[in-house]
């Protein structure tokens, strides 16, 4: 069996440690005996993105989300072509945004998104983001879990259907909105760093299982020892006063 | 005579006598006048030194030059470069009316606040050393603060010392109207790389935004740039470091040979913009020489401590520094202990996603024994080096105390690298254990 995995804007989009979400996919997906691919594309590369189980797009400061918007404009059929196949969708902070109907920037400048979710986001102003831990309890393939991660985002993202989590602390889509991220079958778009899935391991095998839907239907994942990753999340719930083990 | 700046003046006496630094009286004196900073009499020479890694290095080595040369010099020495840190630099150095006691002012300054201080301390040059990634929960993007930089330097009319081989420094200059810009640059040398997995700044032409090709890189993005499109990176440094022996650890530049303080590429850029600042002032670059040979590194800063076996200590705070710290410690033979201390106060960031933006599967080499992970976030830096292999020789030890306990017990040159926040406490740890081996 094998996984294939395709990084968009490697060189661009790749702020606060997103990359280490790929290798904790890889790694995972390796010790379940499965090969991994992992190729790049950046601004003017040929790809046939319809080729691969799983699309990574993360984020990036608002200078290189500039820089790759019309690129990505131009790949809009592929990537519809690909979702239609059933590809496997990760997309963490501008990736996030990039995915919906657009983006207004601080001065006030639209730009255009992919269109492919009903939800838009608009800038906040200079000096306020929002910015810290977040702890969420999120719904995702039939599972309920806690998960964690950093947020550091302006843009505030409003209209979202199906979002991924409900905010047990910290911000999500709005400043104290109390929802975070978008998620539905195939894509899981959300703002957590930190990056997402060193500490939410479970998050990571869904994903994997949703990318090997693609090509070799449902297939369980044994189980891995995850003490070290569970430890570091509980470490940030109990700091974030969260914890369900140590309230009840 | 001012009652307030008497007061001030008073509280740093009592304090120093007491043995305390701080920058307790120039909080204090901020508190009772927000324009406490703006009333004093700057001396002739303010020379102001920001950017995000080497700060407090350049700005001692600068001042220690200067001294050389004869001039009576001022300078925040220990690093305290917010404006409370400032404050008291100039209420200890002034006389009763604000006049400034000395013929230059060194001042390092802090580069998220520079664009506030700049108007009040009335510099003559601002020297910038480069732009890397840092602590984004607190500064923002990158983005913001070269431009926030940008927007005082673009009147300036004093002189800019800039690192010529950092795009983002080079913009500083090429914005600037009416100031005399100073290029330094280091050129190609047995530690420069043709291609790099560090640079994750500086990759685009800021005037017509294509790609910059690169002749080579020195460090993370640091190296000869060159846009095919427009020329953007041509640039004729005033201060050129023409090679660089890194057996002898000696460099030359202007037809003289000088001793880097440490035997490292970053630090021949810091030599570099010393080197630049005197040329600038017309003084005898050759005075910086003796400063160089006989510079003390900062706590922390390549410390050692005799446990059972030699213990070096080096701080890290982000990617670019931690990848420096780590290429230097493989670098040094025999089998060696690691030990790192995260920590994600709010003087480290609280976002520790930087450890995956960091080359830590450099640690992957036969002659890492061990790696103790330690520190508030501990098990966030041993996840990061479980998902690099490394997860076999990786420990979780959270309590400081047992860490420093843990090397000293094991018997193996060891090497300690943290965070801020965990810098002090494990100073005094290794030198309390050290002191069990005397």
């Amino acid at each position: 069996m094998n996984l294939k995995m395709i990084w968009m804007y490697h060189d661009l989009m790749d702020l606060y440690g997103d990359k280490g979400n790929l290798q904790v996919l890889k790694i995972r997906a390796q010790q379940r005996g499965i090969d991994v691919t992992l190729d790049t594309c950046t601004i003017g590369e040929q790809r046939d993105i319809r080729g691969y189980d799983l699309f990574f797009l993360g984020g990036g400061a608002d200078r290189e989300q500039s820089l790759i918007f019309e690129d990505l404009l131009k790949r809009r059929a592929e990537i519809e072509q690909a979702m239609a196949e059933k590809t496997a969708f990760l997309l963490i902070c501008g990736g996030y945004q990039l995915f919906g109907q657009y983006y207004l920037d601080q001065d006030g400048k639209k730009i255009p998104g992919l269109g492919f979710f009903d939800y838009y986001t608009v800038a906040g102003d200079r000096d306020h983001r929002c910015i810290g831990n977040i702890a969420v309890e999120a719904s995702m393939d039939g599972q309920v879990f806690e998960a964690v991660g950093f947020e550091n985002h302006g843009g505030q993202t409003h209209d979202v259907k199906t979002p991924f989590a409900r905010v047990l602390s910290g911000h999500g889509n709005m400043f104290s909105g109390g929802q975070e991220g978008f998620v539905n079958d195939q894509v899981l778009a959300t703002y957590m760093h930190g990056p997402l899935l060193p500490k939410n391991p479970m998050i990571a095998d869904l994903v994997i299982q949703r990318a090997l839907r693609k090509r070799s239907g449902e297939v369980e994942l044994k189980p891995l020892d995850d003490a070290l990753e569970t430890r570091a999340r509980e470490v940030m719930l109990e700091r974030l006063h969260v914890s369900r083990r140590k309230q009840g | 005579m001012d009652i307030r700046l008497a007061m001030v003046q008073q509280m740093h006496r009592i304090l120093s006598k007491a043995g305390r630094g701080g920058s307790l009286p120039g909080s204090f004196a901020l508190a009772m006048d927000p324009q406490f900073i703006s009333r004093f009499r700057m001396p002739g020479i303010v020379i102001l030194v920001t950017g995000t890694n080497g700060k407090t290095t350049t700005s001692n080595l600068i001042a220690e030059s200067l001294r050389a040369c004869g001039l009576k010099v001022i300078n925040n020495h220990r690093g305290d470069n917010l404006n409370i840190g400032i404050a008291t630099l100039l209420a200890e150095s002034s006389d009763e009316n604000y006049v400034v006691q000395a013929d230059a002012a060194v001042i390092e300054v802090d580069e998220l606040t520079l664009y506030r201080q700049f108007a009040n301390l009335h510099p003559t040059a601002v020297v910038v050393t480069n732009f890397f990634r840092d602590q984004l929960d607190r500064a923002g993007e990158m983005e913001t603060i070269i431009r926030k930089i940008m927007e005082v330097t673009e009147q300036f009319e004093g002189d800019l010392v800039l690192n010529g081989d950092d795009p983002n420094v080079l913009r500083i200059g090429e914005n600037a109207r009416r100031a005399r810009v100073h290029y330094f640059s280091v050129a190609e040398n047995t530690a420069s790389r043709n291609v790099t997995d560090e640079a994750s700044e500086g990759k685009f032409c800021p005037r017509c935004g294509r790609r910059l090709i690169y002749s080579y890189y020195q460090y993370a993005h640091i190296g000869r740039f060159r846009c095919p499109y427009d020329d953007f990176g041509n640039i004729h440094p005033e201060l050129l470091v023409d090679s660089v022996d890194f057996d002898r650890g000696v460099f030359t530049a202007c037809g003289a040979t000088y001793h880097s303080f440490i035997n490292a590429i970053y630090a021949i850029y810091n030599c570099a913009s010393v080197l630049c600042t005197l040329k600038m002032l017309g003084l005898d670059m050759r005075r910086a020489n003796e400063v160089f040979l006989n510079y003390q590194l900062k706590e922390g800063r390549n410390e050692v401590f005799h446990l059972s076996r030699p213990c070096v200590i080096n701080l890290i705070k982000n990617p670019t520094g931690a990848n420096e710290v780590m290429k230097d410690i493989i670098s040094r033979p025999g089998e060696k202990n690691i030990c790192i201390f995260l920590n994600d106060n709010d003087a480290d960031g609280h976002d520790v996603s930087w450890i995956w933006d960091a080359h830590f599967e450099r640690l992957d080499d036969p002659l890492v024994h061990t790696i103790i992970c330690s520190g508030l976030r501990a098990c966030d830096m041993a996840l990061r080096l479980k998902y690099e292999g490394l997860g076999d020789r990786v420990q979780v030890i959270e309590d400081s105390r047992q860490a420093v306990r843990w090397l000293d017990e094991a018997r193996l040159d060891s090497y300690v690298i943290s965070t801020y926040t965990a810098l002090h406490s494990t100073r005094a740890l290794l030198r309390r254990q050290a002191g069990e081996h005397r």
